[in-house]
């Protein structure tokens, strides 16, 4: 099986029916995609396909139709995205567990939509969790970077 | 004359057979329409799809503070495939994002059955200006070929089907335009 990841072409042996998370993380070692529940309750898994959010565990390797990007394929410590370099300016991550996924959500909404609203924010970001709570932290984060998108 | 009281006896109790086949297949059809499978995306224009009869009670709307806005998908927010993806499924995890193979969205807006009526429903379906263009003969290839409609009589662990199937559903909506598409308030 073919798969492009952060714009590497890989081959993988794997059966149809394995979730791309397992795939990523277990036969590539891209290990910055999370396992949380399995089950898409909880959104640490996303990554995007052709740019869009997805929950890598429930997406299985026989169905991908695009290009995957993982956290690592966001930005680079150099060139950060401007998600990620929101994500610093408010400390937002505690444990840090749930950012990859979060960082990740808030990308891709913020590619659909440039000038979010507030409540479209607390719906776009709603389906992935923080055990630690660092919700207003993502809130103020997601908004910043939003307006520097749009200054981009 | 008696020719014509003939023809009179025979074709009126064949209407009135025909009636109320109709009203009885159109009773089968609101069973369906009105089934939470159906109910939670068939929903009006806030499109706020809802999680009735998942154990949380019939007011319980989409976990996730889902959205799925004036783009029917979620693209203002979080797409719904997001979480439920666009190929087909054993469902078999409960409470895992069921999949079907087609594009996740909400039906248009003209199709908003939550809350409504049988009577409401029955007026809406039956006339394709207030039905997004569906006439008879759509609406049976529709539910013989979607896979959403599909889903909805076999959604998998966890989850009650809407009573009936692919096949009986179609059936009915036959017997209900062969009657001449009755409504209990016509």
């Amino acid at each position: 099986m073919e798969l492009t990841v952060n714009g590497r072409a890989y081959t993988v042996d794997v059966e149809d029916d394995m979730p791309l998370l397992w795939v990523l993380r277990d036969e590539l070692g891209i290990t910055g995609v999370k396992y949380g529940c399995g089950i898409a309750q909880c959104g640490a898994c996303t990554v995007h396909v052709d740019g869009i959010a997805v929950r890598s565990c429930q997406l299985a390797a026989g169905d991908v139709d695009g290009d995957i990007t993982t956290i690592e394929g966001l930005g680079t410590p150099e060139a950060l995205h401007a998600v990620q370099a929101a994500w610093i300016e408010h400390q937002v991550a505690q444990c840090g567990y749930c950012q990859s996924g979060q960082i990740m959500q808030a990308a891709s909404f913020l590619d659909l939509n440039s000038a979010p609203t507030d409540d479209q924010i607390d719906q776009a970001m709603s389906g992935n969790l923080c055990r630690c709570g660092t919700y207003p932290r993502i809130r103020a984060a997601v908004k910043t970077a939003a307006t520097k998108l749009q200054g981009a | 004359m008696r020719d014509w009281a003939f023809i009179l006896a025979l074709t009126f109790p064949v209407a009135a057979q025909a009636q109320e086949g109709g009203a009885a297949a159109w009773d089968r059809i609101y069973a369906v329409a009105s089934h939470p499978r159906c109910t939670n995306c068939h929903v009006g224009e806030e499109g706020r799809p809802a999680w009735d009869d998942l154990g949380y009670g019939p007011e319980r709307l989409h976990g996730m503070n889902v959205v799925a806005g004036e783009s029917r998908i979620g693209a203002e927010s979080i797409p719904c495939r997001a979480c439920h993806m666009s190929a087909a499924g054993d469902n078999a995890v409960p409470h895992a994002a069921p999949q079907v193979d087609d594009a996740w969205r909400l039906p248009p807006v003209e199709l908003a059955w939550r809350g409504r009526s049988s009577v409401e429903i029955c007026t809406l379906l039956r006339d394709p200006e207030a039905n997004d263009g569906f006439d008879i003969a759509a609406l049976v290839e529709h539910v013989t070929t979607s896979a959403f409609v599909s889903y909805g009589f076999e959604p998998g662990a966890g989850r009650t089907g809407a009573p009936g199937s692919v096949t009986s559903l179609a059936r009915d909506l036959k017997i209900w335009a062969e009657a001449g598409t009755p409504c209990a308030d016509d």
